[in-house]
């Protein structure tokens, strides 16, 4: 009805149009206006005492009270907006009012592609959860809207019982925002007791651990293939917030969920990040999962922590190093690699020329895996941070750690804390970092080096900190100028 | 925040819109760097200095610089207190894995010991179980049964322990996750807490240094301001104090100019009175002088039209004049036109016959060398044509002469019968045309010896002088001045002492056994090889000029005067007697054969011209000998022998000098045919003539008359004697015509043939 005067709204229809929009205002709000206003108006030009009467006998009277025409448009535009949707045909100023009233409630179906504008999507991510933060999206509110609701549905899809199409009918509309995933939990499909749900568990199902047959996840690869922009992918393959309905299988990650979810990773070219942790990853698993992922073209990050990945794993892990990935990021930590994995990860970084960070926190590596990958730092030059806490090493690592820290010049951080080094091994880092000036940070809490040593070697750490500042400074100086040039 | 961007941006700035400003801050920045990667390469901390620098910049930058070392402080703190609740649960975490590791092993080991036992005791009890089978009674099976039954509660018993046991743990161990749930629970919140404090701490610090930064950076500020202030301050009042003394001396300069602008004006005007005056005066002055002027100029004006008329009239005659002129120059040029034309003939002509008589000249000059040509070869056929006829001629007299020395000798012998003496004939062994040239010339060598052989045999020999007179004599006709002997010899004494240095060392050496006279006597000889003397002549030069170098420096005494000029007198003599002959001899060389004739003819009139010849002669000798004696005169007193060389190189200059001129002559000699002295062929041809003495001539003459008469006598004679002859032959004609008749075969044939009448009267 208002689409002309829209687009062609002028200050002399006012009076012609006015007569006619103040029908549908009324309907709208009521008898808050009076009715003598046009009436007065009119009078107000032929005779000014009438106007003052009235304003005199009417206190509710207002002169502003009529709103315009193009608000109106603008507030039925809004109402009807779910059936029929229009933006792209209205002027920018309009647009924008428009924008800022929708209701967030409207289906995604009818807003996904429409609305492109970062105001509605703030409120609608607002008005769904408290707490956003927009920056962990890249500052896209649309993506985390789409990112966070399409996490939801699969963290609360439960196989074999939701209807998949939920989910299908929500890809096409979600695909194209969708960069990270971060699937928070997964839900085992729902068994033998047709009312398992949460509530009825008691402690028996602990003991009926052994039902294990089909208790497999979602199943990924319906998603992943549609999600053309992802580079990011995090799934724990557990409940979340299951209280004192704990049970084992609740948390089991399956053959059939590790296979599925490596063939996806693998047919998957975008993706960057890759994080599957606290889901029970065991040696066969891990080395189904690293068997599909050798010479992943773009994979950069993999993150593998609290999980149960023994030496076997690691030596997958460590074939998967040695060359057959672009791998910048591991994570390992919290497993249960000892020794022998320990030393097919260390003989796997003298090879590699890619890995800039490596975890290996509270593992199992003891002296001689202390050695082993303290060694294969000797040789690498890539690799930057590294963390080697909580491993139980003691003495001699800590004189092969001493040579590392006189030779590497790459590294920067490490990362020691929680091994007995002792105070004979401080001593020897201590010796070790007076002659290097390249690592800033060399975590030694818990490890009883001493504290003379402790703070020498802090001294140092300050001392190549500031060093590495200056430097940062120049670089970004340099490339200032170069964009300049 | 960064100091050094802060740093930089003092100079000149990077992100200037002008270009020029850009370059000359990256400049600076490179420079910069440079000079920081030096300090890094020298091994000095760039740090440090940079930090040195902080110090010195200003309190705000100090100020930032602080905060920020302390905000990081504060940070890694605050952040290191975070995790330390991490760390401590990772070490907690450890700690219980490697005693659940402990536990897992004694656990195991325990269940191990545990299984091992209780299959023991199983193996007991099912051995007790076969040995109840054997057992019958059942009393005993009952107690054997119950023994089984309480061995059996026994292992039960000990594996339900076991299993409590465990139970046990478990119950502790789920306690304990309780509890580690509890502390984890604990140390998050305790985190959460150090977190909370961590932000608020740090959002105050933060808070707080920025209000330090600000504060020291309103400081600054204020500082800046104030100081700048106090400046701003200082300088306007320095103006306002400029001012007020600019204002100051501007009106005492007001005043100055004032009073004496007054006082210009008083003097100008004073000035300006006079200069109207004398002005007006000169006014006066002037206009008189125009009034004359004018006089002047009416004047001047009517003499200038006088002189305007009469210039007029001058110009028209003028101009009839020019015109004329006019015609004149252009018959005039026609006039110069011809004789140019003609001049240009004549040049023509002049250089045509220039041409022709250069090349007459040529032609000329061609002929003469043509005739030349022709006369040396016509002198050579004379020579050799004078020289056969001479031979000729000579031949013919001696033959003559040997006729008539025969005839005479015959004479002599056969007819008068008297001895024949034989006259002097050694003229006859001369053939060929006269030459005086042996004579002449006499080597310098012979010179030599002769002078020095001279000094040997003593000076009183009389033959030797006499010759040597003669000698001299002969010189003396060829003009040379002849100096005795003794002056000869003095001068080569001199020679020889003076000039050893042109002598060889070698040929000193070889002389050194040889005796004095011999030595020296070689030693001249070298030295006159040196010098180039050949002849006596040279000698004689080398004499005079050693000579004169005594007299050129005594010059001025008569007797130098008398002898010098005697000696060039001579030489002149002599040149032109010698060309005298040379001419003579061409032009009487074909009379020569008529005068020999002519000699032969008249004898007696040469004997007297011999004679007068032969008086000639001696007064020549005379003349010499007077010259002699004064050169005598001169030779004792011959140049110092410290002149020597001087004289030698005069000499020798001198000689080359004419040897050259001697080359020059040559040629002329050669035309002018051959020197020849024909002096003496008179007389030669004359002794011819005189074979014969007077006295045989009278002999002779008789000797024909009679000898005609004889000869008469004679020719009768044998008239008679042809007579007879003819008679005889006559008569033997006849006998052969006899012969032939009696031989004829007529006479056969006649009966008495006249053969027998002839054979009869022979016989009869």
């Amino acid at each position: 009805m208002a689409e002309p005067p829209l687009t062609e709204h002028n200050g002399t229809d006012q009076n012609d149009d006015e007569k006619g929009s103040i029908k549908s205002q009324n309907s709208q709000k009521g008898k808050k206006i009076p009715s003598p206003v046009p009436s007065a108006k009119d009078d107000a030009a032929a005779d000014a005492r009438n106007m003052r009467r009235i304003i005199a006998e009417d206190p509710d009277w207002s002169l502003a009270t009529v709103p315009l025409l193009s608000e109106l448009c603008v507030t039925h535009i809004v109402d009807e907006f779910q059936d029929h949707p229009k933006l792209d045909e209205l002027l920018p100023k309009y647009k924008t009012k428009v924008l800022e009233k929708i209701s967030t409630d409207i289906p995604l179906p009818v807003v996904a592609h429409l609305v492109s504008d970062e105001g509605y999507w703030k409120r609608r991510c607002k008005a769904r959860w408290d707490i956003c933060d927009v920056s962990k999206y890249g500052g896209s509110w649309k993506r985390m809207f789409f990112e966070r609701h399409l996490e939801n549905i699969v963290g609360h899809f439960v196989p074999e019982s939701t209807d998949p199409a939920e989910v299908e009918a929500l890809l096409p509309l979600a695909a194209p925002y969708i960069k990270k995933l971060n699937i928070k939990q997964l839900l085992p499909p729902v068994k033998e007791e047709q009312m398992r749900p949460l509530e009825d568990m008691s402690d028996a199902g602990s003991d009926s651990g052994d039902n294990q047959p089909s208790i497999d996840h979602f199943e990924f690869s319906q998603i992943i293939e549609k999600l053309p922009h992802i580079e990011e992918f995090h799934v724990t393959y557990g409940v979340r917030d299951c209280g004192m309905n704990f049970e084992w299988n609740l948390f089991q990650f399956t053959n059939r969920d590790c296979l599925l979810l490596s063939k996806c990773i693998k047919k998957c070219n975008t993706l960057k990040v890759f994080k599957l942790h606290r889901s029970k990853v065991d040696d066969d698993k891990v080395r189904v999962l690293i068997s599909h992922i050798l010479d992943h073209p773009s994979l950069e990050e993999l993150d593998l922590e609290h999980n149960m990945i023994g030496d076997h794993g690691a030596r997958a892990i460590g074939k998967l190093l040695n060359n057959h990935s672009k791998l910048k990021k591991l994570n390992l930590s919290n497993n249960k690699i000892r020794a022998n994995g320990a030393g097919a990860i260390g003989y796997a970084l003298t090879k590699n020329s890619t890995l800039k960070y490596i975890n290996l926190r509270l593992n199992r590596l003891g002296d001689e895996g202390g050695q082993a990958v303290a060694r294969a730092l000797l040789k690498n030059s890539t690799l930057e941070e590294i963390d080697m806490g909580s491993n139980d090493m003691t003495e001699p690592t800590a004189a092969v750690l001493s040579q590392v820290v006189v030779q590497n010049t790459t590294l920067k951080k490490i990362n020691l804390s929680c091994n007995r080094l002792g105070p004979d091994g401080g001593k020897q880092l201590q010796e070790g970092m007076e002659e290097n000036n390249t690592i800033v940070e060399m975590d030694l809490r818990l490890t009883e080096a001493g504290q003379e040593s402790e703070y020498c070697i802090n001294q140092i750490l300050k001392k190549n900190q500031e060093r590495e500042r200056e430097l940062r400074l120049e670089k970004e100086k340099k490339e200032k100028e170069e964009k300049n040039i | 925040m960064s100091s050094h961007e802060e740093e930089e941006e003092t100079g000149p700035s990077v992100d200037s819109t002008d270009p020029e400003e850009r370059i000359a801050a990256r400049r600076i920045r490179i420079t910069k760097r440079i000079e920081a990667a030096k300090r890094e390469a020298m091994g000095e901390d760039p740090n440090a200095k940079k930090k040195e620098d902080k110090e010195e910049q200003s309190k705000s930058r100090k100020q930032i610089e602080e905060s920020r070392q302390r905000l990081t402080k504060l940070k890694a703190d605050g952040t290191e207190l975070v995790t330390n609740v991490k760390v401590a649960g990772d070490s907690r975490e450890a700690q219980r894995r490697t005693e659940e590791e402990e536990n897992h092993r004694q656990r195991t080991e325990k269940l191990e010991a545990e299984a091992k036992a209780g299959a023991e005791r199983f193996e007991e009890i099912t051995k007790k179980w076969e040995s109840a089978n054997n057992k019958d009674v059942p009393q005993d099976l009952h107690d054997l049964l119950m023994q089984q039954k309480a061995l059996c509660d026994a292992m039960i018993d000990e594996k339900n322990k076991l299993i409590t046991d465990f139970q046990m743990e478990l119950k502790s161990k789920d306690d304990q996750y309780v509890k580690d749930l509890k502390k984890q629970a604990e140390d998050i919140d305790l985190m959460i807490e150090r977190m909370e404090e961590q932000v608020k701490n740090l959002t105050r610090s933060y808070r707080e240094e920025l209000n330090q930064i600000e504060k020291a950076f309103e400081a600054e500020r204020n500082e800046l301001l104030d100081n700048n202030g106090v400046k701003w301050g200082q300088t306007m009042q320095g103006r306002r104090d400029k001012e007020v003394d600019f204002m100051k001396s501007r009106e005492k300069r007001v005043d100055d100019y004032e009073q004496q602008i007054q006082h210009l004006r008083t003097q100008d005007a004073e000035e300006y009175n006079m200069v109207k005056i004398k002005l007006e005066t000169d006014v006066q002055i002037l206009e008189q002088q125009l009034q004359q002027m004018r006089a002047t100029y009416q004047l001047n004006q009517e003499k200038l039209e006088y002189n305007f008329q009469v210039l007029k009239k001058r110009d028209e005659e003028n101009t009839i004049t020019k015109s004329q002129q006019k015609r004149k120059i252009t018959r005039l040029q026609d006039v110069l036109n011809n004789l140019k034309v003609k001049l240009a003939k004549q040049e023509k002509q002049y250089r045509e016959d220039n041409q022709a008589l250069a090349d007459d000249y040529k032609r000329i000059t061609e002929q003469f060398k043509e005739l030349q040509k022709k006369s040396k070869h016509f002198q050579a056929t004379d020579t050799r044509k004078f020289y056969d006829i001479w031979v000729m001629n000579e031949e013919q007299a001696k033959q003559l002469v040997n006729d008539v020395l025969e005839q005479d000798r015959i004479i002599h012998e056969h007819q008068l019968g008297l001895p024949w003496n034989v006259p002097d004939v050694t003229f006859l062994e001369n053939v060929g045309p006269l030459t005086s040239t042996g004579k002449k010339t006499v080597s310098a060598q012979q010179v030599l010896e002769e002078v020095m052989s001279s000094t040997k045999g003593s000076v009183g020999n009389g033959e030797d002088e006499s010759e040597l007179g003669e000698e001299e004599a002969e010189a003396g006709e060829d003009g040379l001045p002849k100096l005795s002997m003794k002056t000869i010899k003095q001068v080569l004494e001199l020679l020889c002492d003076e000039s050893g240095f042109l002598v060889e060392s070698k040929l000193n050496k070889l002389l050194q056994p040889l005796e004095k006279d011999e030595r020296s006597l070689m030693k001249l000889d070298a030295i006159f090889g040196a010098l180039g003397i050949e002849t006596e002549e040279d000698i004689h030069k080398l004499a005079g000029y050693f000579i004169k170098y005594k007299l050129i420096p005594a010059k001025g005494t008569d007797k130098h005067e008398d002898g010098e000029p005697s000696i060039l007198e001579a030489t002149i003599a002599g040149e032109g007697s010698v060309s005298g002959v040379g001419d003579g001899t061409i032009g009487t060389v074909t009379e020569e054969g008529e005068q020999k004739e002519a000699h032969e003819g008249e004898g007696e009139f040469e004997d007297q011209d011999v004679d007068a010849e032969v008086a000639q002669v001696t007064g020549e000798d005379e003349e010499v000998a007077s010259v002699q004696s004064s050169v005598k005169s001169v030779a004792d007193s011959l140049i110092h022998p410290n002149d020597v060389l001087k004289a030698l190189r005069e000499f020798v200059d001198d000689h080359h000098s004419q040897s050259k001129d001697k080359g020059k002559f040559q040629t002329f000699k050669i035309i002018s045919g051959e020197e020849r002295d024909d002096s003496q062929d008179e007389e030669y041809w004359r002794k011819y003539g005189s074979v014969l003495t007077t006295q045989n001539e009278k002999v002779w003459t008789a000797l024909v008359t009679g000898l005609d008469k004889y000869s008469d006598v004679l020719n009768q004679r044998t008239k008679l004697i042809s007579e007879t002859d003819a008679l005889r032959q006559q008569n033997a004609e006849l006998r052969m015509l006899l012969h032939q008749y009696i031989n004829s075969k007529v006479n056969n044939e006649l009966e008495i043939p006249p053969t027998r009448v002839l054979n009869l009267e022979f016989q009869q």
